[in-house]
């Protein structure tokens, strides 16, 4: 048995890491350029609704603990395989691999931001980058698995002495004199809600740790709220800092937002600082959602809601094919050439229209388990149910709908998402129908779910079906002779 | 005299340190901890097995006994059932009995004095 030994202090330094990416720092760039200051509000309104979600993850992971698909499994137990295929798995996978390519992109933008004499596109340190990091995931290697927090960590500490240097105007560079506010109109705060909303996703990367931590049922739901907390009051300063160090029109217009404010802040200094965090945060994420994507595809595949192709693995043990199909998606996609500011924005927010769909179905997960498991104990539960649970799905909703302030670019997000759910429901249907022969709606029975965690499951399941498929062939090999 | 319930707990092996440890919040002055030999309605098959056993496979269990005042039951139980809860077949079951009387052998104290540490 592991020993517990994580504390509070540990499961936010987790929880910061995991929500804070580089690609986080454009969509505050462009927040913050379009209303100035006034985005405090809007990241205040996603905040609270991401801790909502937080609460009913936390509720989930206390009723069906320790699960390694997360919310893929609780919806399987929730709603049947259908919605979990299309929302869950086809959708986390796809926003994950899209949120990915943007945070890719940022790698290309930092380097053409700070090596503008090499005329190299940025699109071509990507593609290399995820050259890279394919091959060393084939070879079995997780290079950062010794330095990811020290990464991630390095990113948090550098915004926020950033952000504090900002704040109190102590930088070198020159201060700007310019309105804090350009709108205070509450449509243009809500509008740029699913923006921000980008800001605080990932609180629910928290919940795999739990098993290592002390009295995890207090601490995880505590730390997950703490955590986008902190988050909040970081990008808050950063705000601030933003608005006394740069030209809102260029903070806007910058696809590296945090480099241009450590240079206006700092200097060269701040430059090569911001240059160097943000690459080693970028490589160190991508590298992460490459592997952990691939074993989430793995996964999936051992509960028979992907093809068993996933579950194949390479000599050195790495498995090949999600790793193949999870980095060339991202190669194609940011073979595009994709790096302005509205190009990576529009996939930020199309990847976050899927992420939120995924936190709605978390929601209603926790309402259906109320129902239907009333009297199963509970180490945590969503304070005032349903009324919070409901709250966060009206909210998410009301987030999609405000995905994007420009109506043209909503309805192009909308098209986009729709394509990808309406492919992965064929895909879903066929799947359940064909291989799984099991009901679309009809919900596994939470012992099945919480068994098909043990690793001997697909051992014994494929046993038995091998050894039905071996009896059948034998009776129509018997019924012909 | 204070009404008395005794509370039977089977559950696995590694569980019974956690309620040992925890046990002292309750008031509760002793246990008794046997270990066991037993199955469910799954007849002992592994929640992981394809198909359900056809004859009983007795597994190893430990059975936790304490008495305690029954107006502490509902609150000692919901304790229990999350300490015991993992969500996978074979957290256990718990039984509930009302205890008529308790005697202390050596100095004949009943009921709830036979429980607690006498003068005698």
């Amino acid at each position: 048995m592991k020993e517990k030994k994580l504390g509070l202090a540990s499961v936010i330094a987790t929880g910061v890491g995991l929500i804070v990416a580089t690609s986080c720092l454009l969509s505050l760039g462009q927040g913050a350029s379009a209303i100035g200051v006034t985005i405090i509000i809007s990241m205040l309104i996603a905040c609270v609704l991401n801790i909502l979600t937080a609460l009913s993850i936390s509720e989930l992971n206390a009723i069906m603990p320790n699960l390694t698909g997360g919310l893929a499994q609780y919806t399987l137990a929730c709603m049947g395989p259908f919605v979990t295929v299309i929302a869950m798995v086809g959708g986390y996978l796809v926003c994950n691999t899209i949120v990915g390519s943007a945070e890719c992109a940022m790698f290309g933008n930092t380097l053409n931001s700070v090596l503008p004499q090499v005329n190299i596109p940025g699109n071509v340190y990507c593609v290399l980058l995820l050259l890279i990091l394919i091959i060393v995931n084939l070879g079995g290697v997780d290079i950062f698995a010794k330095i990811q927090n020290i990464v991630a960590y390095g990113l948090i500490i550098s915004l926020v002495i950033m952000g504090l240097i900002g704040c109190f105007k102590i930088g070198i560079g020159d201060t700007v004199t310019q309105p804090a506010v350009i709108s205070s109109d509450f449509k243009d705060i809500t509008s740029l809600c699913g923006l921000t909303f980008f800001l605080f996703i990932g609180c629910e990367f928290i919940i795999p740790i739990s098993n290592q931590v002390k009295d995890a049922r207090r601490k995880i739901p505590l730390g997950m709220v703490l955590s986008l907390l902190i988050v909040m009051i970081m990008q808050t300063f950063l705000v601030i800092g933003f608005k006394n160090y740069t030209n809102w029109s260029d903070l806007g217009e910058s696809a590296t937002p945090h480099v241009l404010y450590g240079t206006l802040l700092l200097g060269k200094a701040g430059t090569i600082w911001m240059a160097i965090v943000s690459i080693l945060a970028v490589t160190s994420s991508i590298n992460t959602i490459i592997s952990s994507l691939a074993y989430i595809c793995d996964g999936m595949a051992k509960i028979n809601l992907l093809p068993s192709v996933f579950m194949k693995k390479n000599k050195k043990g790495a498995p090949y094919v999600g790793i193949l199909l999870i980095g060339g998606s991202m190669i194609l996609i940011n073979a595009t050439g994709l790096s302005t500011t509205s190009q990576l924005s529009f996939l930020i927010l199309t990847g976050c229209v899927f992420w939120m769909i995924t936190y709605i179905i978390a929601h209603i997960d926790v309402l259906i388990l109320r129902r239907r498991m009333q009297k199963a104990p509970r180490t945590f539960k969503v304070p005032l149910s349903p009324v919070l649970p409901v709250a966060g799905i009206i909210g998410t909703c009301w987030m999609i709908y405000n995905i994007a302030s420009d109506p043209a670019v909503r309805i192009q997000i909308y098209v986009v998402t729709g394509i990808i759910f309406a492919i992965l429901a064929v895909y879903s249907v066929i799947w359940i129908k064909k291989v799984l022969k099991a009901k679309l709606f009809e919900p596994f029975p939470v012992k099945d779910v919480m068994a098909m965690e043990n690793e001997l499951y697909p051992v014994f399941h494929q046993e038995k079906y091998k050894i039905k498929k071996i009896s059948n062939q034998a009776a129509a090999i018997n019924k012909n002779i | 005299m204070m009404e008395l319930s005794k509370i039977e707990i089977i559950t696995s092996m590694a569980k019974v340190n956690a309620l040992q440890e925890a046990f002292g919040q309750f008031g509760i002055t002793g246990m008794t901890v046997t270990q066991a030999l037993g199955c469910g309605v799954q007849l002992g098959t592994k929640e992981y097995e394809a198909d359900k056993n056809t004859s009983p496979a007795l597994l190893p269990k430990q059975c936790v006994m304490v008495v305690l005042p029954t107006e502490d039951v509902d609150k000692f139980l919901e304790f229990v059932k999350k300490e015991l809860y993992t969500g996978h077949i074979g957290d256990g079951k718990i039984f509930i009995t009302p205890v008529s009387n308790v005697v202390r052998i050596r100095t004949g104290e009943e009921g709830c004095e036979a429980l607690t540490e006498g003068k005698l």
